[in-house]
C-alpha cells in the first residue's frame, strides 16, 4: 500500500481516481445550488493555486509568500487583454500564464540567490510592491477603481450563464493543470527539483545546474498561478488589486501547509477542505480567520506535514539532523557542511 | 600525460593557510590516497577538485580543460564525481531515485519532452534505470534489497555505498571519495578497499581521502600527505613508513620527547 502522499495516478490505481474524478463530474447534476456551485468554482481555482505554489515551497524546498502576486499579474493580463483588446479566452488564458511566468523568472534570477527566510521576505516584499503598483498606475489598472465588465469565457457552443459552464471548465483545467505537473514531477524535472530541496550541494555535484532548476521552477509555479488568475477575471468579471494581497497568499499557502507539501495530492486536498470548511462556519462570518487559524495551528501541532504531505519536510527543529559521523569531522575546513543550516 | 594537474594551490582562510602551494598530479587509471592529520587540508583540496572552493593561487588542469573557477555543476560535467565527508544522501528520495540523479548528466530529458512524454524519453528513462541497478550490483546484496527504500532509512554505512553509487553512475573519469570507509567495521572497510579496485578496474581513476592505513596500504598506488596545508610527501605506499616528516606528522618530533 502505497502512502498517499506518493500517489500518482495511473492505469493500474484507476480504482481509486476514476470514482473521485466521476464524482466531480456529476456534481452540477446533484446539486442546482448556484450558491453552491460557485464555492466549488473557488475550489477549483484554489486546487490549481495550491498545486502551483507548491512546485516551489514543496518540491523544490524555495519558500515563496508571492503567489497571489502572480495570480493577480495573470487575472489583470487576462482582464486587460479582453477589456481593451476584446481578446478571447483562448488567448488570454496562455497569455496571462506566460505574463505571470516572464514577471516570474525575472524576479527569480535576481531573488534565488537568497535562501529561506530571506528568500520569503524578498517574495513578501514583491508581493506589497505588485500591489502598490496595481494600486498607483492608474492609466493601466485603474487604480483602486479594479477592471470591470470582463466578458465570461466566449467558447464555442457554452454558454457561460451559469456556474454549471463554469463548473465544467474549471474541471477540465484542473485535470489539464494536475496532468501537466504530475507527467513534470514524475520525470527527470521534477526528481532534479527535488534532489535539490533535499541536498543542494550534492544535487551540484550530480552536474546539475541548480540555479536554473530555480529558475524553472519559478517559472513553473508562476506559471500555474497565472492561468489560474485568468479563469479567475473571467469568472468574476471583475478584477481589483485587494483581490491579490498577501493575506490571499496566505490562504494558498495554508491550503498547502493543511493538505501537504511535496505530494501531488496534498494541495488538492487541503484547497478542497479549505474552501469548504470556512463555508460550513459562515454564521460567524466575522471569526471565519480564527477557524482558518486554528486549522493551520492544529495541522502544524499534530501532523507537520499535512493531510497528505511528504514527511519531513516541515519538521520540528532537531529532528531533521542527520546521524553525525562517528569520526571526527574537520568543521573548520568543510565549506561543504555549513550552507544548509539557512535550511 | 596526467588525467589531474594540481598547481600551487593556495587558499586562505581568514589569515590561515589551510592549503600552501600544494601541487601534485594524478595518472589516468591511478589510485591516490590524500592522507594527513585533522586539519591538513585534504577536504579542502577535495573542494577545490570539485568546484565548491576558489583558490587564491594556482591552477587545476582536468582532461585537457582548466577546471578553476568553474561551478561545481560544471566540473562535475567535465567528468568528475565526488562523495562527501558527512554523508549527503537525498533524505526523502529512495535508492532507484538517487541512482536517477547521479546519471543527470547522461540524460536529456527537458520540459517539453517531459510533458509530451516521447517515446524516447521513457527508454532513457528504462535505460539510466538499467544502469543504475548494474551499479548498485557492484554492492552485493548491500542496496539492491533496498532500492525503494527513502534514503533516511538506510544505515550509516549503507548511506555512504549509496553515495559512491550515485557518483559512479554519472560514469566519471575522475573518482573523489571523501573518507569512504569513516564509521565502518573493519570488514566493511575491507569491502569497500575491494571495492575501490573493482571501480578502478573499470577505468575509473580513484583519490581518495582516509585514515585507515589498512585501505590506504592496501589499495593506493600512490600516496599524497598534507600537513597544515602543506605537501609534506608524495610516493609509494611503502616508502612512507620510512618518511621522517610524515612520522613526526603524525606522532610528533623525536627531539621534544627527549
Amino acid at each position: 500500500m502505497t502512502p498517499l502522499y506518493a500517489f500518482v495516478p495511473s492505469a493500474r490505481n484507476r480504482r481509486v481516481w476514476v470514482p473521485v474524478l466521476a464524482g466531480a463530474a456529476a456534481v452540477p447534476l446533484v446539486v442546482r445550488s448556484e450558491y453552491v456551485l460557485n464555492v466549488a468554482v473557488l475550489a477549483g481555482i484554489y486546487i490549481i493555486l495550491a498545486s502551483s505554489l507548491n512546485v516551489t515551497n514543496g518540491y523544490t524546498g524555495l519558500f515563496s509568500f508571492g503567489h497571489a502576486a502572480f495570480y493577480g499579474i495573470g487575472a489583470y493580463t487576462a482582464a486587460l487583454l479582453a477589456t481593451r483588446l476584446a481578446a478571447p479566452f483562448w488567448l488570454t488564458f496562455p497569455a496571462a500564464g506566460l505574463a505571470a511566468a516572464a514577471v516570474g523568472s525575472a524576479i527569480a534570477v535576481p531573488t534565488l540567490r537568497l535562501r529561506g527566510i530571506f528568500l520569503a521576505l524578498v517574495t513578501i516584499g514583491f508581493q506589497e510592491i505588485t500591489f502598490l503598483v496595481t494600486m498607483n498606475w492608474m492609466s493601466l489598472t485603474r487604480g483602486p477603481l479594479g477592471i470591470p465588465r470582463i466578458p465570461p469565457p466566449a467558447l464555442p457552443g457554452i454558454s457561460f450563464r451559469s456556474n454549471v459552464a463554469y463548473y465544467y471548465l474549471i474541471l477540465v483545467l484542473d485535470i489539464a493543470v494536475l496532468f501537466a505537473l504530475t507527467r513534470i514531477m514524475t520525470s527527470r524535472i521534477g526528481r532534479t527539483l527535488i534532489a535539490i530541496r533535499e541536498d543542494e550541494l550534492a544535487a551540484q555535484s550530480c552536474a546539475v545546474p541548480v540555479f536554473r532548476y530555480k529558475v524553472l521552477a519559478f517559472g513553473l509555479a508562476t506559471f500555474f498561478a497565472g492561468l489560474a488568475g485568468a479563469f479567475f477575471a473571467h469568472h468574476a468579471r471583475f478584477v481589483s488589486a485587494d483581490s491579490f494581497r498577501l493575506d490571499e497568499t496566505f490562504v494558498i499557502l495554508t491550503m498547502l501547509i493543511v493538505g501537504g507539501m511535496g505530494s501531488l495530492v496534498g494541495p488538492v486536498i487541503g484547497a478542497v477542505a479549505l474552501v469548504i470548511i470556512p463555508e460550513a462556519f459562515r454564521f460567524f462570518a466575522e471569526y471565519r480567520g480564527v477557524v482558518y487559524g486554528l486549522i493551520l495551528i492544529g495541522v502544524i501541532l499534530f501532523r507537520p506535514h499535512g493531510i497528505a504531505g511528504v514527511p519531513g519536510i516541515i519538521q520540528p527543529r532537531g529532528a531533521a539532523r542527520a546521524p553525525a559521523p562517528p569520526h571526527k569531522p574537520e568543521p573548520a575546513l568543510d565549506v561543504a557542511s555549513t550552507p544548509e543550516s539557512a535550511r | 600525460m596526467s588525467l589531474l594537474q594540481a598547481r600551487d594551490i593556495s587558499v586562505m582562510f581568514g589569515g590561515l593557510h589551510a592549503l600552501n602551494r600544494v601541487s601534485f598530479d594524478v595518472a589516468p587509471g591511478e589510485i591516490v590516497a590524500l592522507i594527513g592529520p585533522n586539519g591538513a587540508g585534504k577536504t579542502t583540496m577535495f573542494n577545490c577538485l570539485s568546484g565548491f572552493q576558489a583558490i587564491e593561487t594556482g591552477e587545476i588542469h582536468f582532461d585537457g580543460a582548466r577546471l578553476d573557477r568553474l561551478a561545481p555543476h560544471r566540473v562535475a560535467a567535465l567528468g568528475i564525481a565526488r562523495t562527501f565527508q558527512t554523508s549527503r544522501v537525498f533524505k526523502r528520495m529512495t535508492v532507484r531515485e538517487h541512482l536517477l540523479v547521479g546519471r543527470h548528466r547522461h540524460q536529456r530529458t527537458g520540459l517539453l519532452s517531459a510533458l509530451r512524454r516521447a517515446r524516447w524519453v521513457a527508454a532513457e528513462e528504462r535505460d539510466v534505470e538499467a544502469y543504475g541497478l548494474a551499479t548498485l550490483a557492484l554492492f552485493e546484496d548491500r542496496l539492491l534489497p533496498r532500492v525503494d527504500d527513502f534514503a533516511e532509512s538506510l544505515s550509516y554505512a549503507n548511506r555512504r555505498r549509496l553515495e559512491i553509487a550515485r557518483a559512479l553512475v554519472a560514469e566519471p573519469k575522475l573518482l573523489l571519495l571523501d573518507e569512504p570507509t569513516a564509521g565502518m567495521n573493519p570488514h566493511e572497510s575491507a569491502g569497500i578497499a575491494s571495492l575501490i579496485r573493482t571501480i578502478r578496474d573499470q577505468g575509473i581513476t580513484v583519490l581518495l581521502i582516509e585514515h585507515d592505513m589498512k585501505v590506504v596500504m592496501g589499495v593506493s598506488d600512490r600516496v599524497v600527505v598534507l600537513d597544515h596545508g602543506e605537501k609534506i610527501a608524495d610516493g609509494e605506499p611503502a616508502a612512507l613508513r620510512t618518511n621522517e616528516r610524515v612520522i613526526e606528522a603524525y606522532l610528533g618530533r623525536r627531539q621534544a620527547r627527549a
